[in-house]
């Protein structure tokens, strides 16, 4: 690796790599922790199986916990791409567990966003690297977008009218543009406690251990 | 194209040697399934997507039959029963809130089981080489290509991790109701850390055999079985047209 090479202390950090070339070692880095990320998400989805209360609780655990994970990735990106790269792994594992395709559209966005995050951090600033997470976090929207898009729609679909005009109706009242925005938000907030939670953790675990 | 010309002589010679080319393998080639998998999507997605579920139900257990895996398909068809079930047939027995709610939900879940169903016939008869093949065969680039071979591979590793640490807090009475509502943060700590841990050693052994196989190399590598489009893929299209077919023509009535 040529940027293993400590800056002088005085200096500003060692300027990433401009160049897009992964090695194999990125490749897999990549890999390895979109698949950890997504067993994660999946391991907090299943202890909310548990009990109902449980899951109460551990819904808007998930982008929190998953925050681990990421921040862990970040501090191996040395260069521009494998943010996006790792945004492109994670949407065709989404695709694949069956989320509307919209929702792997968000993750490459938001991966995109988080990608430009990182290169102003210059690929070295945990400030940057938690606000990553933060944008990133907005995908757990995703699996409702079909929903979101045209609520009354799909209830419609479902016939739900016959089942009273006053149940439809509230249902349509509750799921309005402020109730999806106060969902983005609650995600998005518990992205940036995530980011802080795995920065956190970082110092604690891994960097003794030699893995950050 | 020429590269396929020298690929073809290239794939000559090395059966020259004596290599034998292992038999094309069972299901879908992986660039017909992702195809199918981002059109189900789509259809599925739609507002008027409950029209396009049987279709999809059947292409589900069409797919599944031919690989053979039957376990699974009885959890397919075990799942879409019960989903199903909450969100067709309870809110017309019992006309409440509640279960009006429940068949929303249920109705809703039910397209991503389809969804994940036909994607599950992906992930079980794909490779991470055959993977890789087919990505190179669609020009995809190279980092995104490997990239996907590469998680396939890992997948069973960090399950099995997961599994093992899972099991280690078992052992300790740390897994429970009660542990993970007190503390959540901390149960999941307790999870998560010695997961990753576990899972990135594992993947300094695999990255290494990786990159003594040649995955950091620049030449393309030239698969034994080409993908191809095959007879099964043709029976695959034929069955996705009729069932489309036939959903547009029930429309219409």
């Amino acid at each position: 690796m040529s940027d293993t090479a400590p800056a002088p202390a005085t200096a500003a950090p060692t300027p990433p790599k401009r160049s897009l070339r992964f090695s194999p070692r990125d490749i897999i880095n990549v890999a390895i922790f979109a698949v950890i990320y997504f067993i994660v998400v999946f391991a907090v989805a299943m202890l909310g199986v548990i009990s109902p209360f449980v899951m109460i609780v551990t819904l808007p655990l998930t982008p929190i916990v998953a925050g681990i994970p990421y921040m862990l990735f970040l501090t191996r990106v040395r260069h521009a791409g494998m943010v996006a790269l790792m945004g492109v792994a994670l949407a065709a594992l989404d695709l694949v567990i069956g989320h509307p395709w919209q929702s792997a559209l968000i993750i490459i966005v938001l991966s995109l966003i988080g990608e430009a995050i990182m290169a102003a951090g210059k690929y070295r600033s945990t400030w940057a690297a938690i606000w990553t997470y933060t944008v990133f976090s907005a995908w757990f929207i995703g699996p409702w977008v079909p929903f979101l898009l045209d609520p009354a729609g799909y209830i419609a679909s479902y016939g739900l009218e016959a089942y009273g005009e006053e149940y439809a109706q509230s249902f349509r009242e509750l799921v309005t543009v402020p109730t999806i925005l106060l969902m983005v938000l609650s995600t998005v907030v518990c992205g940036f406690l995530g980011g802080l939670l795995g920065s956190r953790l970082l110092s604690k675990h891994f960097r003794k251990a030699g893995l950050a | 194209m020429t590269p396929i010309d020298v690929d073809g002589t290239r794939r000559a010679s090395a059966l020259a040697v004596g290599v034998e080319a292992p038999p094309r393998p069972r299901g879908l080639d992986p660039r017909a399934a992702i195809v199918l998998i981002v059109a189900t999507s789509v259809v599925i997605m739609q507002v008027d997507g409950v029209r396009w579920m049987p279709a999809a139900l059947v292409l589900v257990i069409a797919l599944t039959m031919w690989e053979g895996a039957w376990r699974r398909l009885v959890s397919e068809l075990v799942t879409v029963a019960v989903l199903a079930a909450f969100a067709f047939w309870l809110p017309v027995v019992w006309q409440h809130p509640v279960s009006a709610t429940l068949g929303v939900g249920a109705a809703y879940m039910l397209r991503f089981v389809l969804v994940a169903a036909v994607a599950a016939h992906l992930v079980a008869t794909t490779t991470p080489t055959r993977m890789s093949a087919a990505l190179r065969a669609w020009h995809v680039p190279r980092p995104v290509a490997v990239m996907l071979g590469v998680m396939l591979r890992f997948f069973p590793v960090v399950a099995n991790e997961a599994r093992a640490v899972l099991d280690a807090m078992r052992l300790r009475g740390l897994v429970g109701a009660r542990g993970v509502t007190r503390h959540p943060l901390r149960a999941v700590e307790r999870f998560v850390v010695p997961m990753i841990a576990a899972s990135l050693r594992g993947s300094e052994d695999l990255s290494a055999a990786a990159i003594l196989r040649g995955l950091g190399s620049h030449r393309v590598p030239v698969p034994l079985v080409p993908p191809r489009f095959g007879a099964g893929d043709l029976l695959v299209l034929l069955l996705v047209v009729a069932l489309v077919t036939a959903t547009l023509l029930l429309k219409g009535l």
